[in-house]
């Protein structure tokens, strides 16, 4: 029931969460399906004292938009053209009120307005990198390094090694938090409740690749520090020996390796040790011997920095990190590789339509 | 945004955003936008299937009813990749299968599908819609058997250039006589015949069909019935386009074609008869898309036919075309985009037509829009590539295949250096080259400086030594794919721009000087990159570290090495130990 003014005209009150109190046309506010439904079932909005309160998502300034946009549109008349123009025109606002807008016009359940301001958003969105995506909207910047995993800026904008590292430190999370549930029993588990497989094997050195690779690290950082720095021309000499020791560690590793390589699956599915693994981490240095000459060792070691740099990563730094994550890579690949591929392949030479030339598939034979 | 902006409405928000670049821009926002978008995400793109796990995947995005995905690498188009390399899509599909049931589209490339596969997919996604599977392998009729009959609301079927083990064509006649859905059916590399009867009903009761390609074995008499029965149809590929003459048959083609007013793209005309061209006149005007790349037709009535698709966008020819043919092409058809001339005597040693390098310079001239180029030709000149850069600044692919590997420039004898350094100089948004013809570091160095756009480059017979990858390598920013074939890059390039691997999707490197040693040395490096030696001539244990590797396939990846390498592939190791291989 309004209240019937002079003019024939009906209103209907409504009410902001900061109390102020306005009287709208009751056409206009009726355009609202919100407003629409409380006036019919409540009645409420007749008088002052009535006033309906609209969401917390209202404030006094977007409803001021609202409204007009309401009463714009709800006149019958307007053509196609003249109600697209006025929306291109209404949603010329800057970022701030655009969300606001949004969000009353959702709180109000008015559907068009959030259509159309909903793909404003998007236009605004779209094209931009996380960064200017974050300043637009004035965004936390929340997502840990490890979770954003862009240890390199990239050149390329390329999102899809975002997506990548993304995914890889979600999964190293959860095995940071599954390890740390396990350290907690790994100190009693070393209480050899193993079975007797496991000491045999372990014994046999195979906690899989995992241990032979402790033990080689262990006896790089041994050799190491006997060395000089590797820049230094009398590397030569240790180089020499370690070439001969690393040798004739990957030959014993390769027989340790085939040995145990059954049982290495099955160990490395067991999360015992892979706890163990990971608690045992310990790599302090990059430093790999690679039998190269050293000049052009350091030649291009050289040239890594200086493109490391280039891109803004800190080398040693990352590759600490990257030794770090490589134990963990290998959990990833057990737990998260769940079946090795199945195929049948067909063999299928027979019905390869000869006669039809994929002309594609020829063009570089040309050249054997 | 301080305040509470609804999760739901930020999701409606999201719901516009579609490209998947801005989706996984929107997703590295914050952690709230972070999970919404992962929540709403529908539809993803894997762009090499061993970059991630299908676990992954589904634990991330829980609600994808679209997925894309391409395994084998490029080169495996020209046999360069071993049988059994991998690609095998059966774990995805089994992944998917349980935590995806409302799943409705599969797209592959260059990837193994076994029938099993697809007898999966068939069962276990009760509103599937759309496979396409592109150049890809291991499935038989009896899998597509599956696919029909059980996928009852099936839109799409495209077995684009697939190698399928063409048991019978009886798979067609399980589609159920209740189908009436289907929008788009692509069998156009299957070898046998079909039942006519069965392709005709199921043409004539599916109102929304808009692409039909026939395979070879559909007779041009069959053509008119099933055109009658589709006439919105907007791409038809036909079967073979040859038939004894006779005047009613072309008459009723002709008929037919004059009712099909949606008709874009044509393809097929395996075997045509000339006589019978004239029946698709009718449609010529509107067709954009014209592939004619079966057509062993000579140049005159190629020309006869092109200079009435005054609209066509998109061509594929045979070179057949010849110089003469191509300048009408310029002259007549203003909006084209694309063109692909293929050779019809890749193994000839004498020029067996008139095609010649004047013939694209005619149409970059010619053709304000041409943006795509991929060109079989026997010589080309710096001269010709100079103007063609000049002409037509917007390229955004051009692919040149000069038929004679290492061929210098034919006028001057100098390598084509100067030619595609201005190509990479004047077209400034390329993205995808492919170089032939003899080629010093000096194109390479063109390319580094000014290609910051190219995505995709392929290098074949070219370079001198390392400098010439070190420049590609180092200037290209956007490089996202790498294939190299019997050029002399070796270790130093690699090594030296390492970290500019995990960039890149993949790199492909055979017949080069990369000694096994850079090799095992890239693996410890850069763990996050899957290091693959192929080599045939077994273990490269057996062989000095130094001796070069046949084939280097290089990825990024999180999901780690990979477990169903075949015999001939060794994943390099991060440790710097035995490399992983199943032998």
């Amino acid at each position: 029931m309004a209240i019937v003014r002079p003019e024939m005209k009906s209103y209907i009150w409504l009410q902001t969460t900061d109390g102020s109190i306005q009287e709208v046309e009751e056409e206009v506010a009726m355009f609202c399906p919100m407003i629409c439904r409380e006036v019919l079932q409540t009645g409420m909005g007749s008088s002052k004292n009535y006033a309906i309160k609209l969401p917390q998502r209202v404030n006094p300034a977007v409803l001021g938009l609202i409204l007009d946009y309401c009463r714009f549109h709800q006149l019958p008349g307007h053509s196609n053209k003249e109600l697209k123009t006025y929306d291109e025109k209404f949603i010329r606002l800057d970022t701030k009120n655009l969300c606001e807008l949004t969000s009353a016009a959702d709180s109000l359940q008015l559907r068009p307005l959030v259509d159309l301001t909903s793909r404003a958003l998007a236009r605004i969105i779209e094209g931009k990198t996380p960064e200017e995506i974050r300043e637009t909207f004035h965004l936390p910047d929340d997502l840990t390094e490890e979770e954003k995993l862009e240890p390199l800026r990239n050149m390329t904008d390329d999102p899809r090694i975002r997506l990548l590292n993304r995914l890889y430190a979600r999964k190293r999370k959860e095995l940071k938090e599954r390890e740390k549930v396990k350290n907690v029993e790994v100190a009693e588990e070393h209480m050899d409740k193993r079975s007797v497989d496991d000491l045999l094997s372990f014994i046999n050195g195979g906690d899989g690749d995992s241990k032979c690779v402790r033990s080689a690290k262990n006896k790089k950082k041994n050799r190491r520090r006997k060395d000089q720095p590797r820049n230094s021309a009398s590397n030569n000499d240790n180089e020499n020996r370690e070439k001969e020791t690393e040798s004739l560690n990957s030959a014993h590793y390769n027989g340790a390796v085939e040995d145990v390589s059954s049982s290495n699956r099955a160990l490395m599915l067991q999360d015992s040790s892979s706890a163990t693994l990971l608690s045992n981490l310990d790599f302090d240095d990059a430093d790999i011997d690679d039998g190269l000459d050293p000049a052009l060792k350091e030649e291009i070691d050289r040239e890594v920095e200086d493109f490391a740099r280039r891109l803004n990563s800190v080398w040693p730094e990352r590759m600490q990190e990257i030794y770090a994550l490589g134990q963990e890579r290998r959990l990833l690949q057990i737990h998260g590789n769940s079946s090795v591929a199945r195929y049948t392949g067909k063999r299928n030479g027979s019905s390869m339509n000869v006669a039809h030339l994929f002309y594609r598939k020829l063009i570089l034979i040309v050249f054997l | 945004m301080a305040y509470s902006f609804p999760e739901e409405v930020l999701e409606y928000v999201f719901s516009f955003i579609n490209s998947d670049k801005d989706r996984n821009a929107v997703s590295l926002v914050c952690k709230s936008w972070y999970e919404i978008e992962r929540w709403c995400r529908r539809r993803i793109f894997i762009g090499n299937c061993y970059a991630v796990t299908p676990g992954i995947m589904v634990r991330r995005f829980p609600e994808i009813r679209s997925v894309e995905i391409k395994g084998k690498p490029h080169f495996a188009d020209f046999n360069l990749v071993p049988e059994g390399w991998g690609g095998y899509v059966y774990p995805w599909v089994v992944a998917m299968s349980r935590a995806y049931p409302w799943l409705e589209e599969i797209r592959l490339k260059r990837m193994v599908v076994s029938d099993e596969c697809l007898e999966l997919i068939s069962k276990s996604f009760k509103n599937f819609k759309v496979l396409v599977m592109s150049s890809c392998e291991g499935f038989s009729t009896d899998g597509l058997a599956s696919i029909v009959a059980n996928c009852r609301n099936l839109k799409e079927l495209d077995l684009r250039e697939s190698e399928v083990e063409d048991l019978s064509g009886h798979w067609l006649s399980h589609f159920p006589d209740t189908c009436t859905s289907l929008v788009s059916l692509n069998i156009a590399c299957l070898a046998s015949e079909v039942s006519f009867s069965a392709l005709e009903r199921l043409v004539s009761r599916c109102p929304n069909l808009k692409s039909l390609q026939l395979n070879r074995a559909v007779p041009l008499e069959k053509l008119p019935n099933l055109l009658r029965g589709a006439p919105q149809l907007v791409e038809l590929g036909t079967g073979a386009y040859s038939a004894e003459l006779r005047p009613e048959l072309l008459s009723n083609l002709f008929d037919a074609f004059t009712v099909c007013k949606e008709l874009k793209g044509l393809s097929g005309f395996w075997d045509v008869v000339p006589a019978y061209l004239p029946a698709i006149y009718p449609v010529c005007n509107g067709l954009t898309s014209l592939n004619l790349s079966y057509a062993t037709i000579q140049s005159p009535d190629i020309s006869k036919l092109i200079s009435q698709c005054q609209n066509l966008e998109r061509l594929w020819v045979l070179d057949y075309i010849e110089d003469s043919g191509l300048d009408i092409l310029a002259t007549c058809c203003k909006n084209l985009e694309e063109l692909r001339v293929f050779p019809s005597d890749p193994y000839g040693v004498e020029q067996n037509v008139a095609l010649t390098e004047q013939g694209l310079v005619s149409v970059s001239e010619g053709c304000p829009k041409l943006q795509s180029v991929l060109y079989f030709c026997r010589r080309m000149s710096n001269a010709a590539l100079v103007t063609i850069a000049r002409n037509r600044p917007n390229l955004i692919r051009f692919r040149l295949c000069i038929i004679e590997a290492r061929a210098t420039d034919y006028l001057t004898l100098e390598p084509l250096d100067a030619g595609f350094g201005a190509i990479v100089e004047n077209c400034r948004e390329l993205r995808r080259l492919s170089l032939s013809g003899l080629l010093t570091d000096r194109v390479f160095e063109y390319i580094g400086k000014h290609a910051k756009k190219l995505e995709m480059l392929s290098i074949a017979f070219a370079g001198d030594g390392d400098l010439g990858l070190h420049h590609v390598l180092s200037g290209c920013e956007s490089l996202r794919k790498l294939e190299i074939r019997d050029s002399p890059f070796g270790d130093k390039a690699l090594l030296a721009n390492a970290a500019k691997l995990e960039t890149m999707r993949s790199l492909w490197m055979s017949s080069c000087s990369v000694s096994y040693g850079a090799c095992k040395l890239l693996g410890q490096r850069l763990p996050r990159l899957n290091v693959e030696v192929i080599d045939e001539r077994g273990t490269p244990e057996s062989r000095p570290e130094s001796c070069p590797i046949e084939k280097l396939y290089i990825y990024r990846t999180v999901a780690g090495p990979r477990f169903d390498t075949p015999g001939f592939i060794w994943t390099m190791d991060e440790e710097g130990n035995t490399p992983l291989g199943i032998a």
